[in-house]
């Protein structure tokens, strides 16, 4: 049986083992300094399942969205979105008006849709909840 | 070499985390659910967060499948359907009907889950809203204030005709089955908005009370148009209101709460009443007495409700009270923890 070769380091493991390292830092850093962008985001969902993500810092112009038997038309813009037309019967997503902080929402139970906007700087004057 | 990749591979570890403990001060679980007619949002921290958002999730879920009343399949459309047979009915519809008979009484009515088929003819059950003639709505009354649950060996029964809707209480029972879940996760604060009902768990992350907006009456279509601020913690807060559905016919307006005594919307002088009341281990079926009470004094009018309060003695519950003639009335017992919104221009009141 022949002898395993001895197994010596070669500058190229060190040169992984650099990168591997540089990399985690880089990992360590990011997650330190919040993890993701807490930027102004609209998360979209229909029926329970997200189906669009819109970054609000620079949006401009209109998705159109299927929900269940509905049409809904958003419009986005610089850190606001809003219902602009929906085919619904309660229209009440539509009444809704333009939602611009973190947490807001814009509900149309027929279609059983929903856009909630997350990020964005925290208010210490907003609320967190709203009874009506 | 050896013992320098020794010390980077360490480096690595100890960077990259590895798990450790979870901050319960950061919101760690956030789920949208749309049941029971509304959207809810539930909030948890701590580190079983997202396993308890996801037990609430299943709770509600499983409730609306038990007391939908427009699932074919739901033991609430089966009582409805059964043409005045027993059917038997498990234990969570077996609570609210219960309850539902105690608020019935203690409100002298003023509380009604039989107002299903009168809610069903004014089209609020489907969103197909039409006013019923006065002969209709006369009709109608008979079975809303005729009724009475027959419990038999075999289940519980209504009469012919009559059918139940617990859309006025179910969402406060769902709000206690949320307490009991983060008890049981060990969730050491949470926030719940079930339509409108709030649960405020435990305090905020920065260790100061929870902050509710009360929606005002009269900017329902603006964002953030508040008659003022609740601070609340470890509290269950409902809010019942004419202008949160309601549709128009020939000018005139007509909201979803309707009036056992008459038929037709409640007109009693309020546009909003919101009930508060503690939550937690000592607290009971609170979230259910808030939801029932809420539409009940809503029912009552101002004099009513404050005497209904002063008179009341089961749990302990506080009150906000907005007038259509531009007043906001709280109850002693939350003068320090509401804020009245300037800018909304009512007038406020603190009564006992």
């Amino acid at each position: 049986m022949r002898p395993s070769p001895k197994l010596r380091p070669t500058a190229w493991d060190g040169l992984v083992v650099l990168c591997v390292a540089a990399l985690a830092v880089g990992l360590a850093v990011f997650q330190w300094r919040g993890g993701t962008s807490r930027g102004l985001t609209a998360v979209v969902s229909v029926d329970g399942e997200e189906i669009d993500r819109v970054f609000l810092e620079d949006a401009a112009g209109e998705k159109i969205y299927r929900a269940g038997a509905y049409t809904l038309t958003v419009e986005y813009a610089a850190g606001s979105a809003r219902v602009c037309s929906s085919d619904c019967p309660t229209q009440d997503c539509v009444h809704t008006g333009a939602v611009s902080r973190g947490g807001q929402s814009v509900v149309c139970l027929p279609g059983r849709f929903i856009l909630r906007l997350e990020g964005g700087e925290p208010d210490p004057e907003g609320v967190d909840a709203v009874l009506g | 070499m050896k013992r320098l990749a020794a010390y980077v591979l360490l480096t690595v570890l100890v960077l990259t985390g590895c798990g450790g403990p979870v901050d319960p001060d950061t919101a760690q679980e956030s789920i949208q659910v749309i049941a029971m007619d509304t959207a809810m949002l539930i909030t948890t921290y701590g580190e079983r967060s997202p396993a308890a958002a996801y037990a609430c999730e299943d709770a509600i879920r499983d409730l609306e499948a038990k007391l939908s009343r427009t699932d074919p399949d739901s033991e609430v459309s089966r009582l409805n359907a059964a043409g005045g047979e027993a059917v038997e009915v498990g234990e969570d519809l077996g609570v609210l009907l219960d309850a539902a008979g105690y608020y019935h009484a203690t409100t002298d009515g003023a509380f009604n889950i039989a107002i299903a088929p009168l809610a069903s003819a004014w089209g609020f059950a489907e969103d197909r809203f039409r006013v019923p003639s006065q002969e209709e709505i006369s009709d109608l009354l008979k079975l809303v204030n005729g009724f009475a649950l027959q419990e038999t060996p075999e289940g519980v029964a209504l009469g012919p005709g009559q059918a139940i809707d617990l859309g006025a209480i179910a969402k406060g029972y769902a709000a206690d089955k949320i307490v009991e879940i983060f008890q049981e996760y060990e969730v050491p604060r949470g926030l719940a908005q079930l339509g409108g009902n709030v649960l405020a768990y435990g305090d905020r992350p920065d260790g100061t009370p929870w902050r509710v907006g009360v929606q005002d009456p009269a900017r329902v279509e603006e964002q953030n148009a508040f008659a003022g601020v609740l601070e609340l913690t470890d509290s269950f807060a409902v809010t019942s209101g004419g202008y949160q559905r309601y549709f128009e016919q020939d000018g005139k307006t007509y909201h979803h709460i309707l009036d056992p005594a008459t038929g037709y919307p409640a007109d009693s002088g309020l546009s909003s009443v919101t009930v508060v009341a503690d939550c937690g281990e000592d607290a009971g079926l609170s979230g259910m007495m808030c939801d029932a009470l809420s539409t009940a004094l809503f029912v009552m009018g101002e004099e009513r409700a404050l005497d209904f309060r002063r008179n009341w003695r089961g749990l302990p519950f506080q009150l906000v009270l907005i007038t259509e003639d531009g007043r906001v009335v709280v109850t002693q017992g939350l003068a320090d923890r509401f804020t009245l919104e300037e800018a909304s221009g009512y007038q406020y009141e603190t009564v006992s």
